[in-house]
């Protein structure tokens, strides 16, 4: 994958750290998604049984998963908008701090393109700044969604690809766990009236 | 031939027991029908562990996912064994939980469907032949296992859940990073590069940064799901708010068994990475564990938080013998892997009447236990003093091969400390059970004593027996066949 996909898969990790609505970071994490899937499909070249199967898990990262996510957040209506515990300007350079210094921190990896290697820590990095720094459950469902991605950025590009039933079994669980988490956020809004994880902290020593 | 059948029965059988048990007209007959599946179970988890423990060295059956190496065959009986009991206790517990996250009707047949997905993904775990399997079934225990964390449904409850599930999914996505980087390093191909036979042949060859590298990812990752210090936030609410039964498979099976996988990445990967660089992370993850554990156990918990932080303390001793690595060291993880698991086990199944005889040991120290319920307060005894390991409990030898282990391997120091930090560890627990079992009692030795109180009795005096037998079988195992194929890794 060149550079330009990369980064915008990068920037869209940004735009989940930062947007204050529920409903912008799911289309957010759904766009960076689908620009995934669509790198996967064109590294899958003439191989028949890659296509299909970098098809499939395109649909299932780019429309199931974020659908799943859309519909928890249709579930738990918010009257306002959850104040955030930061202001954009914390959460940027918390991000950036993260990402840059992971970068830095993490040697060559082995893949042969460096590019997809800082794109996926990095991503992993932004999911990890996502759920500390997002109060809503379903801001931190996504940051998980963020960090799979940065790591499924390295799996496309790995040379040759990784075992069809590796990655089908990484897709399963993603979807098992998501799928929790999604059962979560609802109970929580349930609850407590919001999807506010900060009104859960009661289990301190 | 015919262990691969039994392999597929095992999880099969609970598998088809949880997906059967939606069907069941009652919560009455979902506990019948899942203690029959648990009983078959276990028994082919312990007929498994006996083809495992008897099969002649180097020459351990395996299929095409699986394997059935001395390791394999430890962890298999800790699981059965601790599996069923939770699986027998169940009942008690859902007799009285009431209304759940699914709400009265649904409760037991969902509980029972979570319990044995999780169950079966904790069974297949120690016998997978292959790092990348080994992860998927790590991750197929979150969900669930979360599910059952917030079984009650209550705010707290879901507050731990909700950690449960956030922390230990980014921690594995973490080590799959680190699993894609050796798969490269490895040089790509089909699965079976990942196979735990191969990756040790071919750890020679690997770039000692690359592989560095994907070590210290998967150890970190993995850190997050066995609960190491600095990265045990779930651990002790999880344990502490989901139903006993559940907390016993949590700390008894689950956190071992992920710490397997991390042992067994160390021993394909010694000869790449070398072993300073592991043992170091090993003893610091340890060390750290412990430095943390000890202060929470001499302050005022309610009993199953208390029984939480013991697993972060117990956590640690195991990644120390790991760390040290020789054959004393070994034979000591081995003994304590066994004893921690039933005696934490017995101490979360005493929840159980101790929590229906006096719900506000939820939330405060369970007080004069011995007034109010003699079989409860003998199980809570036995559970603590093998935890604190008072002779002859089998955690005082382990601790002791552990410690000498490291001494062994040249590691004063850290066998110093990391036995001040058992003394404390030691001296907390003692305190709490004096408090909780001759402090003055409640309200709860007014009520009556529950009927689960007489199952508790019976498994303690099960578990006793299992104790003492592991403290014998403890000056049996240096040097023997098992502990040479544990430091030889996966066959």
């Amino acid at each position: 994958m060149s550079s330009a996909p990369i980064a915008t898969l990068v920037g869209l990790g940004f735009g989940v750290v930062l947007v204050r609505r529920r409903s912008l970071a799911t289309l957010l994490v759904a766009a960076q998604s689908l620009l995934l899937g669509i790198g996967a499909l064109s590294l899958a070249g003439g191989d028949g049984g890659g296509l299909a199967l970098a098809g499939g898990i395109l649909v299932v990262r780019a429309l199931a998963l974020p659908g799943l996510l859309a519909l928890a957040r249709r579930r738990t209506p918010e009257p306002a908008l959850v104040a955030p515990s930061t202001t954009v300007l914390v959460r940027l350079l918390i991000a950036s701090a993260v990402a840059l210094a992971a970068i830095a921190a993490v040697p060559p990896l082995g893949v042969a393109d460096r590019a997809a290697e800082h794109g996926a820590v990095a991503l992993l990095c932004l999911g990890i700044a996502t759920v500390v720094t997002r109060r809503p459950a379903l801001l931190q469902a996504i940051g998980i969604l963020v960090a799979e991605n940065g790591v499924y950025l390295l799996a496309v590009s790995v040379p040759g690809g990784l075992p069809a039933v590796v990655e089908l079994g990484v897709l399963f669980d993603l979807a098992l766990v998501l799928t929790v988490a999604a059962a979560f956020t609802q109970k929580i809004h349930e609850r407590v009236g919001s999807g506010d994880t900060d009104l859960l902290r009661g289990l301190r020593d | 031939m015919i262990d691969t059948a039994l392999v597929v029965a095992m999880l099969a059988v609970p598998l088809g027991a949880g997906g059967l048990g939606l069907l069941a007209p009652s919560g009455r007959v979902a506990d019948r029908l899942n203690l029959a599946a648990a009983g078959l179970t276990a028994a082919l988890a312990l007929a498994l562990a006996a083809i495992a423990l008897l099969a002649a060295p180097g020459e351990a059956p395996s299929g095409s996912w699986y394997v059935l190496d001395p390791a394999a065959g430890v962890f298999l009986a800790l699981i059965g064994l601790v599996g069923f009991s939770s699986a027998a206790l169940s009942p008690a517990y859902l007799r009285h939980a009431g209304r759940s996250w699914f709400g009265e009707r649904r409760s037991h047949v969902t509980y029972y469907a979570a319990f044995n997905l999780f169950w079966a993904a904790l069974l297949a775990l120690p016998l997978a032949r292959n790092l990348a399997l080994a992860w998927l079934l790590v991750e197929a225990t979150t969900a669930a296992s979360a599910l059952l964390v917030a079984f009650s449904g209550k705010r707290s409850a879901l507050e731990a859940g909700w950690k449960y599930v956030v922390l230990t999914t980014l921690g594995l996505a973490v080590a799959l990073l680190g699993i894609l980087v050796l798969f490269v390093a490895a040089g790509g191909g089909g699965l079976s590069t990942l196979d735990w036979s191969a990756l040790t042949q071919g750890a020679g060859g690997l770039p000692a940064d690359t592989a560095l590298a994907a070590f210290v990812l998967i150890m970190v990752g993995l850190a997050a799901k066995i609960g190491w210090a600095p990265v045990h936030n779930w651990l002790p609410d999880a344990h502490s708010e989901a139903p006993p039964p559940v907390s016993a498979l949590l700390s008894a099976a689950l956190l071992p068994t992920v710490l397997l996988i991390a042992w067994r990445t160390k021993l394909a990967l010694a000869p790449a990475v070398g072993q300073t660089a592991i043992r170091e992370l090993f003893l610091g993850f340890g060390l750290l564990s412990l430095a943390i554990a000890v202060p929470f156990l001499w302050r005022p918990l309610p009993w199953k938080r208390l029984l939480a932080y013991s697993s972060l303390e117990h956590m640690g001793i195991l990644a120390l013998g790991i760390g040290f690595g020789t054959p004393l060291a070994i034979a000591g993880v081995l003994v304590h892997l066994a004893g921690h698991g039933v005696a934490k086990a017995l101490g979360f199944y005493a929840a159980v009447p101790l929590l229906r005889q006096e719900p506000e040991a939820v939330s405060a120290p369970a007080r004069g236990i011995a007034r109010a319920s003699a079989p409860t307060a003998g199980a809570m005894s036995l559970s603590l003093i093998s935890l604190a390991g008072l002779p002859p409990s089998p955690l005082f030898v382990s601790e002791l091969m552990i410690l000498l282990g490291g001494m062994d391997a040249g590691l004063l120091a850290v066998s110093a400390v990391a036995a001040v930090l058992l003394a404390l560890g030691f001296l907390g627990l003692a305190h709490a059970l004096i408090e909780g079992l001759l402090g003055e009692a409640g309200a709860a030795a007014r009520r009556p004593r529950p009927r689960s109180a007489r199952a508790v009795a019976l498994l303690a005096g099960v578990a006793a027996a299992v104790l003492l037998a592991l403290t014998v079988t403890a000056y049996w195992l240096p040097g023997s066949d098992v502990v040479q194929a544990l430091l030889g890794g996966a066959a």
